[in-house]
């Protein structure tokens, strides 16, 4: 169960949806939510809200908030989907 | 869904595989030899909680008394079963128990036969469809340029003639007032900073337009949907899947876009994505595309400036695959899961807050940067270069200003614009891209010194403003069916240019030897592509490195030129413009 969630991340052609392979692997999304957890602990798949901050460093001052209309807390960042990837292919 | 009337009167395992069981009873055998620790736990309970790596409980039993002979059992396990299935044992026994539940679920849900399809399903039908979903992406665009553009500009114009009206006529008086008219202090006030930060800030109106469309693209949860749609184009010319992400990041402004790249796990991908971020049009850019699509294109402003983002697009997945190619050669793509908000109604607070943050965010900027920019740049069209004249008192070709713009015009010039006016301006948008038009409104209003015939008191100033404000607000009403083609305001003739549209459609057919247009086009584009703002090389700096840095500052102003000069000469030999 827990493995086909990377294999058909693996397989897959380009960024796949959370409700598709929920429906794809017969079960409930919040099931698939909680194996995604599982996979992000072990350290197999990324999760992007841990791994970016997007928020800036305001210890920076190159952070955004300079002349480009970048604010001290980046509310220029847009709220973007997470997306979790495959840590295997970190080391290529 | 509804769940079978089972009851549950003894307890369930979860039965695992015979190894595995094998290697519990083992474990538990050691267990049990523990009165402590039976008296406490179930036996086989601990021995699954020992397999999976509990510290909490691998320290309780190293702690009691025998409890070396239960560890010792516990790595004679883990050993022989890590060998059997080449995994950790957690995962195995987490595999187990998700299919334990899974089947129960089966056993005890009866669903429909067909599963129910909610209204973002729908809607991600049509919206996220192969072929559908790049034209229902640009449509979308094409309506936020046309909303950001045609609906702003009657409030443009009002604070265009609140900046050039009241506000200068009481600083003014207000210097009069202290005997400091006809000075270079009021100089510095009237054509520095009024000039210099009034030329920004009549673009906010239209900022706001844009934060406020993309702010309900955003909210209503669609932005995650274009950048799934547009990550499966990004994947097919061999590009990283998520590069997109960042760079619709950077339609807001490149350093955030740039920081977005974290999301990329290869350092390769990351770079190379950090180096296509700055080509996507920041909210900096957009004065300069709407003053110049007024001057030279009044009839279709909206798709000037929506071309414009589509070219930054186009270039930058355009650069992505001669890079790929060339420089970031090896390597395949990272395949991955992306979580898709339901849709909703876009929250008027939420986007209240949005449209606020950024826009006030720009404004902080104009009074900071812009500020110091327009003043340093007053300084040195204020400092005579050459002899002639006296401080606040020469030619602006002959001052400082002039003579080091004007030794950088000739690069421009196979481009249309190369006088020292605009090399000027291109040179302090280094600064920050909203300089641009900062720089543009002190060097050609300086030539065009407006002539005030009737003074008017503080009273009929305010009233004005007023009064003026009303009308924008009627004519943003009657702008809105100009999104569907409709025009409301046939028979009431265009605008009169203000003094520094029309200066600068003079320059620009001078410069291009009649072909204004073409020149102003190709000056957009040179704008959208050429070197980032300061901060944003700040930010390459911090997340490519230098090397790569350097490579973006020569890089993106060599693409510029190249493209610029594509459009202006292509034009000229396909006799357009």
């Amino acid at each position: 169960m827990l493995q086909q969630i990377l294999l058909e991340i693996e397989k897959a052609q380009g960024p796949l949806d959370l409700n598709n392979l929920a429906r794809k692997l017969g079960i409930e999304r919040s099931a698939l939510e909680g194996m995604i957890q599982f996979w992000v602990r072990k350290g197999r798949l990324k999760d992007s809200e841990l791994e970016t901050e997007l928020n800036c460093d305001t210890s920076d001052s190159t952070a955004c908030g300079g002349s480009c209309p970048g604010p001290q807390n980046c509310s220029f960042v847009m709220t973007m989907p997470r997306t979790y990837s495959l840590a295997s292919y970190d080391s290529e | 869904m509804t769940a079978a009337g089972i009851v549950f009167n003894h307890p369930i395992y979860v039965e695992y595989s015979r190894e595995i069981e094998t290697e519990i009873e083992r474990l538990c055998v050691a267990i049990e030899q523990l009165p402590e620790l039976i008296a406490i736990y179930s036996p086989r309970w601990l021995a699954i909680q020992l397999l999976e790596h509990d510290e909490v409980l691998l320290a309780e039993v190293k702690a009691v008394s025998g409890g070396a002979s239960v560890i010792d059992a516990l790595e004679g396990s883990l050993t022989r079963l890590e060998e059997r299935y080449g995994e950790d044992v957690d995962i195995i026994l987490a595999d187990y128990r998700y299919s334990f539940v899974n089947s129960l679920v089966r056993n005890v849900l009866t669903r429909p036969a067909v599963q129910p399809v909610n209204i973002s399903d729908k809607i991600d039908k049509v919206v996220t469809h192969r072929l559908l979903g790049i034209p229902i992406f640009l449509t979308l665009m094409w309506i936020v340029f046309k909303v950001t553009t045609d609906i702003a500009t009657p409030y443009l114009d009002w604070v265009d003639a609140v900046i050039g009206g009241p506000i200068t006529h009481w600083t003014v008086g207000l210097l009069g007032m202290l005997s400091l008219t006809g000075t270079w202090i009021e100089s510095l006030f009237v054509d520095g900073i009024i000039a210099g930060v009034g030329g920004v800030m009549v673009f906010v109106p239209v900022l706001m337009s844009l934060y406020l469309a993309l702010a309900v693209l955003e909210d209503s949860g669609y932005m995650a949907r274009a950048a799934f749609v547009m990550d499966r184009v990004m994947q097919k010319v061999g590009l990283h899947g998520k590069s997109f992400l960042p760079m619709v990041v950077g339609f807001g402004c490149s350093v955030p876009g740039l920081y977005a790249t974290r999301t990329l796990e290869n350092e390769r991908d990351r770079i190379l994505t950090g180096l296509l971020v700055p080509f996507m049009s920041c909210g900096a850019r957009l004065p300069v595309y709407v003053l110049f699509a007024a001057i030279f294109f009044p009839q279709q402003t909206g798709l000037v400036v929506f071309s414009l983002y589509l070219l930054g697009i186009v270039t930058a997945i355009g650069l992505g695959i001669i890079l790929r190619g060339t420089l970031f050669k090896e390597g395949d793509t990272t395949p991955f899961l992306i979580e898709l908000p339901p849709y909703r109604w876009p929250h008027l607070k939420t986007i209240w807050f949005y449209v606020w943050e950024r826009t006030s965010t720009f404004i902080r900027n104009a009074w900071t940067i812009i500020l110091a920019a327009s003043i340093v740049v007053w300084f040195l069209m204020a400092t005579p270069a050459n002899g002639a004249g006296a401080f606040a008192d020469t030619e602006v070709d002959d001052s400082a200003f002039g003579m080091v713009s004007g030794a950088v015009a000739p690069i421009f010039a196979p481009l249309g614009f190369g006088n020292w006016e605009n090399s000027g301006a291109l040179i302090t948008g280094f600064v920050a891209k909203e300089v641009v038009i900062s720089t543009a409104a002190l060097v050609y209003n300086v030539q065009d010194v407006e002539v005030e015939t009737r003074p008017t008191t503080f009273f009929e100033d305010v009233v004005e403003i007023g009064v003026g404000f009303v009308r924008a607000t009627v004519d943003t009403i009657k702008s809105v069916p100009l999104i569907i083609g409709i025009n409301l305001f046939e028979g009431e003739g265009e605008p009169d240019p203000t003094n520094l549209m029309a200066a600068i459609q003079v320059n620009f057919e001078a410069t291009s030897g009649g072909h204004g247009a073409l020149a102003a086009l190709a000056f957009m584009v040179f704008v959208l592509l050429y070197t980032p703002c300061m901060v944003t090389i700040a930010a390459e700096r911090q997340e490519l490195g230098v090397k790569w840095m350097w490579f973006s500052i020569f890089g993106q102003f060599a693409v510029a030129w190249a493209v610029a000069f594509i459009v202006f000469q292509g034009g000229l030999l396909l006799a357009l413009g």
